[in-house]
């Protein structure tokens, strides 16, 4: 009983800091919706909220080319109570997949899939947080925090993610394959993430009498994607009526006609290029960030959960929309590999490097929009910043546990200093 | 191009890989005693199996992804372009302007031998006048029977059958030669003892005629040899040089008339000094003066009129009498609301200004070139000489010839244009091709090389039909698709981006990224053949 005990305080605390957040300071919530931090042209509420007026006048939401969003937001959030009125419901559900996604790190934390897998168990693996430890770790993120007022919809695909994986440790493939599609279907990178995935589903599936093979598991996922996805789809194009939503989303997404300033790296990239080499980076950029998925998958393949967390690592980085949600989801899923934390060599520069993001990309951004006294250079440098400080934290993690892993390969290797030649 | 964040992403997650692959020789150092080299110990067969399938890995993505996307991306779209025939056509090799003049001889009067044989005389007596092989005047009985083939105004009817001129030998007392005004056809009054008899090869008849055929399409003639002599057209088609002022006055000629458009706007407008007159009978005056005249232009353009009255307007220039060079700024362009073109259509402008004052050196009123026309009338109450004068400004903005009766000019008008339009038009397509033969790497859509298809197409019938309404017609939707084909946007975009420049657009980002890719693999190879090397 004292175990729930824990958990409820935790989850009661994170709520009330984020309901006191959200009552105490009534602009705080349009204040971060506004950030470009926070919001980016494919997850803004502010869209949401344009998309909505549409979509409950009978016009098509994506007449306006403002909305981007996938298209079963909006019979959801017709749902609430407008939130310009009553804007306590729509709080109340933000806090709300808060706390799930928090339960569902829990689940994936209590498995113990980071310490110990199935084709690798680490020797530190005791040396571990406990799970009340790593919820609240996430959960009083300032970066979660702050998404969480924000009110993006990248909340709802944080949560379909880390869903996905707490399904995946428990072997529970469909439903695991289901969240995914969620995430994909909201989102579009998080597809990317399935080949990890199917690999975790199948190292923790429930011990059967006949043993399946790698390859009927694998396309088992393959098929139950590949029903979920257009199953959604067709779902969206009876909503909206249309299936002219694939292009205002997933298109947005793939060709970056929106270059609104994020803390990504692409949109200061394609506001230089030339516009006849456009849609050859935009491959290469695309490429780029889906190359590092089967590389990263097949060298740690005893740990997939890794690979997803590194994975989400990259994608906090390099996709075309980034924000502060990605980065949340990404160190919320750091604190699994405690264990590993002694043998990364450069926490204090990267930690020391985000927070320096973090703190200087805000005044920077002032600068340059509002104060008019710096131009985009200035808002661009911190964002480089930001990637080269997240880049080492996620090279880093990885670094540790490769090492780790040779750690139990050549036990008298341990503690000693390893070099290239 | 700020390629820095992702470069180093990749070739730091790959040194780590390579870091912890290689680490395997760090025993070797680490306990060593001596500080001999030592080798590392082997790598494990799964080991190098795992790194193989990670190298692999990304050369997969970068093979079968990148380079089909790298391929499609980069590809410049060049339509093809039929470059022999667009050149031809430039250099005047696919089409021989040729304007043969039908000119039909009416002789009731005379016995069908003897009219027989002053065709001939004529027809020959023409030919040793004429120089100029482009212009053919082209003698014909009319059968008696369709003796009235004319119509008002333009005749009708294909090219074959299109008649330039009827001539009507008449007996009469005396020879002269009479142009009727409106219609093509020209009264020409012999004296009996004039009919050539059958055996003379020449008559004073025949010559007569000939000369006032030659007198007639003199001006024609010039203005066609013109426009051939300013184009590109092989030196040995092109005519004999024209008379110095002859080519000055076709000059100024082109420099007068409007370029040719399929609809022109007119706009009349008065302008007025003081509050009076606020009113003119404009719209009876343009019925009754200009409907007409436009009308018979139907088939060469159309024309659109508003009129506009302004009140207290000052001309540029004041006083009394207006000097040559005051004529220029006369129009107060600040403040009068003349327009330019509106939509495409080009603007003339015909102004009446209330007024006394006189040109130096008598006259009222002015043409300015390739603008309108003023003219300059202190009573508005009779709007009919300024009509006159406008049609006449008109008719010369146009690009009509000066001399002759209107059907004859307006002919002459339609053959000048479509010449014009046709030498315009290859001109252009010459044009293009030297385009896209110096510029191998601007992408050519598929709408320019449509142009161009209906351009030759357009062309050909114009050339065939050269000197009729259809061959107008044909060459100006030639002149269109030509210049809508040569202005494509699409097409410029990647006009000056050498192939130098690419390198520097790949070689910041894709630089880095290949370098642990192709390092790598050369690794990876070196390893193989030191194994096999020591297996063997």
């Amino acid at each position: 009983m004292s175990i729930d005990r824990r958990k409820a305080t935790i989850f009661g605390a994170a709520a009330a800091v984020r309901v006191l957040l959200f009552t105490a300071f009534p602009g705080l919530p349009d204040l971060l919706t506004a950030r470009v931090e926070v919001s980016t042209p494919v997850t803004s509420f502010k869209r949401l909220q344009e998309g909505l007026f549409l979509y409950n006048h009978n016009v098509s939401p994506y007449d306006g080319g403002v909305y981007h969003q996938a298209p079963i937001l909006l019979p959801l959030f017709s749902l609430l109570p407008s939130s310009a009125e009553y804007p306590a419901f729509t709080y109340l559900l933000y806090i709300l997949v808060d706390l799930l996604s928090a339960n569902a790190l829990m689940k994936i934390a209590e498995s113990g899939e980071a310490g110990s897998s199935k084709l690798y168990t680490s020797p530190r693996k005791d040396k571990k947080w406990s799970s009340y430890a790593i919820a609240a770790a996430f959960l009083f993120n300032p970066f979660t925090i702050a998404t969480c007022v924000g009110r993006p919809t990248s909340v709802f695909t944080t949560c379909a993610i880390i869903l996905a994986i707490s399904k995946a440790v428990i072997g529970s493939s469909y439903a695991s394959m289901f969240a995914l599609s969620i995430a994909s279907y909201l989102s579009m990178y998080p597809i990317l993430l399935f080949p990890p995935l199917a690999l975790l589903c199948y190292d923790r599936r429930p011990k059967s009498p006949q043993p399946t093979s790698i390859y009927t598991s694998v396309l088992q996922n393959i098929l139950a994607v590949g029903g979920f996805i257009p199953f959604l789809l067709y779902m969206s194009s009876l909503i909206t009526g249309s299936w002219e939503f694939l292009e205002s989303t997933y298109g947005v997404q793939l060709l970056l006609p929106d270059l609104t300033p994020n803390v990504g790296l692409w949109w200061y990239f394609f506001i230089e290029m030339f516009d006849s080499f456009r849609s050859f980076f935009l491959g290469v950029f695309w490429i780029h960030l889906s190359s590092y998925v089967f590389g990263l998958t097949i060298r740690v393949r005893r740990q997939p959960l890794i690979v997803l967390t590194v994975l989400l690592g990259i994608f906090a980085i390099f996709k075309p929309y980034p924000s502060i949600s990605d980065t949340s989801l990404f160190i919320a899923l750091l604190p699994l590999y405690r264990h590993v934390f002694p043998l990364m060599r450069y926490s204090f520069l990267a930690s020391s490097t985000i927070l320096y993001a973090t703190l200087l990309g805000p005044a920077f951004y002032y600068l340059w929009i509002y104060a008019g006294s710096g131009n985009a250079n200035f808002f661009y440098a911190i964002t480089l910043v930001w990637s080269l400080g997240l880049s080492l934290l996620v090279a880093d993690i990885l670094f540790a546990v490769l090492r780790d892993e040779l750690e139990v390969e050549r036990p008298e290797m341990k503690g000693k200093e390893i070099r290239q030649i | 191009m700020s390629s820095t964040p992702t470069a180093p992403a990749i070739s730091e997650a790959e040194v780590k890989d390579g870091k912890i692959e290689r680490g395997e020789d760090a025993p070797a150092h680490a306990v060593s005693v001596a500080p001999k080299k030592k080798e590392p110990p082997p790598e494990t067969p799964e080991s190098i199996r795992l790194r193989l399938f990670v190298i692999l890995s990304f050369w997969a993505i970068v093979l079968f992804l990148g380079l089909p996307i790298w391929w499609r991306t980069t590809a410049i779209y060049r339509a093809k372009l039929p470059l022999d025939q667009m050149m031809d056509w430039a250099d005047g090799r696919a089409c021989r302007p040729v304007f043969p003049l039908r000119i039909s001889i009416e002789a009731d009067s005379l016995q069908d031998h003897e009219a027989q044989h002053l065709l001939r005389t004529t027809q020959h007596a023409l030919d040793d006048l004429n120089d100029f092989s482009a212009h053919h005047l082209r003698l014909q009985l009319s059968p008696p029977a369709n003796a009235s083939i004319t119509v008002d105004g333009l005749p009708t009817g294909g090219s074959d059958e299109e008649v330039a001129l009827v001539i009507r030998l008449l007996p009469g007392t005396e020879s002269k030669a009479d142009l009727q005004s409106y219609s093509p056809i020209l009264d020409v009054h012999y004296t009996p003892n004039q009919i050539p008899s059958s055996s003379s090869s020449s008559s004073f008849l025949a010559t007569y005629i000939a000369n006032t055929l030659r007198e007639m399409f003199a001006e024609e003639q010039a203005m066609i040899s013109y426009l051939l002599s300013t184009s590109s057209a092989p030196p040995e088609r092109s005519p004999k040089a024209l008379v110095p002022e002859v080519a000055e006055s076709l000059a100024k000629w082109t420099t007068r008339s409007i370029k040719y458009s399929r609809t022109y706007h007119l706009t009349f407008s008065l302008f007025t000094p003081s509050a009076t007159p606020s009113s003119w009978d404009i719209e009876a005056a343009l019925e009754e003066h200009m409907k007409p005249l436009l009308q018979s232009f139907s088939s060469i353009s159309n024309f659109t009129i508003d009129t506009q009255v302004q009140l207290y307007a000052n001309p540029g220039v004041n006083g009394n009498v207006l000097k040559k060079e005051d004529l220029s700024g006369f129009i107060n362009a600040a403040e009068w609301p003349l327009s330019p073109s509106i939509g495409g259509a080009p603007t003339v402008n015909f102004i009446i200004y209330v007024g006394d004052m006189e040109v130096e050196g008598g006259g009222k009123s002015w043409l300015i070139p390739q603008w309108g026309g003023v003219v300059i009338q202190s009573d508005i109450s009779d709007l009919r000489p300024a009509m006159l004068i406008f049609s006449n400004q008109l008719m010369s903005l146009l690009g009509a010839p000066e001399s002759g009766s209107l059907p004859l000019r307006l002919m002459t008008l339609v053959r000048v244009r479509s010449a014009g339009l046709l030498l315009k038009a290859s001109g252009t397509m010459g044009s293009l091709a030297r385009l896209t033969l110096a510029l191998p790497s601007i992408s050519i859509p598929k709408s320019v090389a449509d142009g161009i298809y209906t351009t030759i197409e357009h062309l050909r019938k114009a050339c065939d039909g050269l000197g009729g309404t259809e061959g107008l017609e044909n060459a100006i939707i030639a002149e269109e698709a030509a210049e809508k084909a040569f202005f494509e946007k699409s097409m410029v975009g990647q006009v000056y981006f050498p192939d130098e420049h690419k390198i520097a657009v790949y070689l910041p980002l894709l630089g880095p990224v290949a370098v642990p890719l192709v390092m790598g693999v050369l690794k990876e190879v070196k390893a193989w053949r030191k194994r096999r090397r020591v297996s063997r």
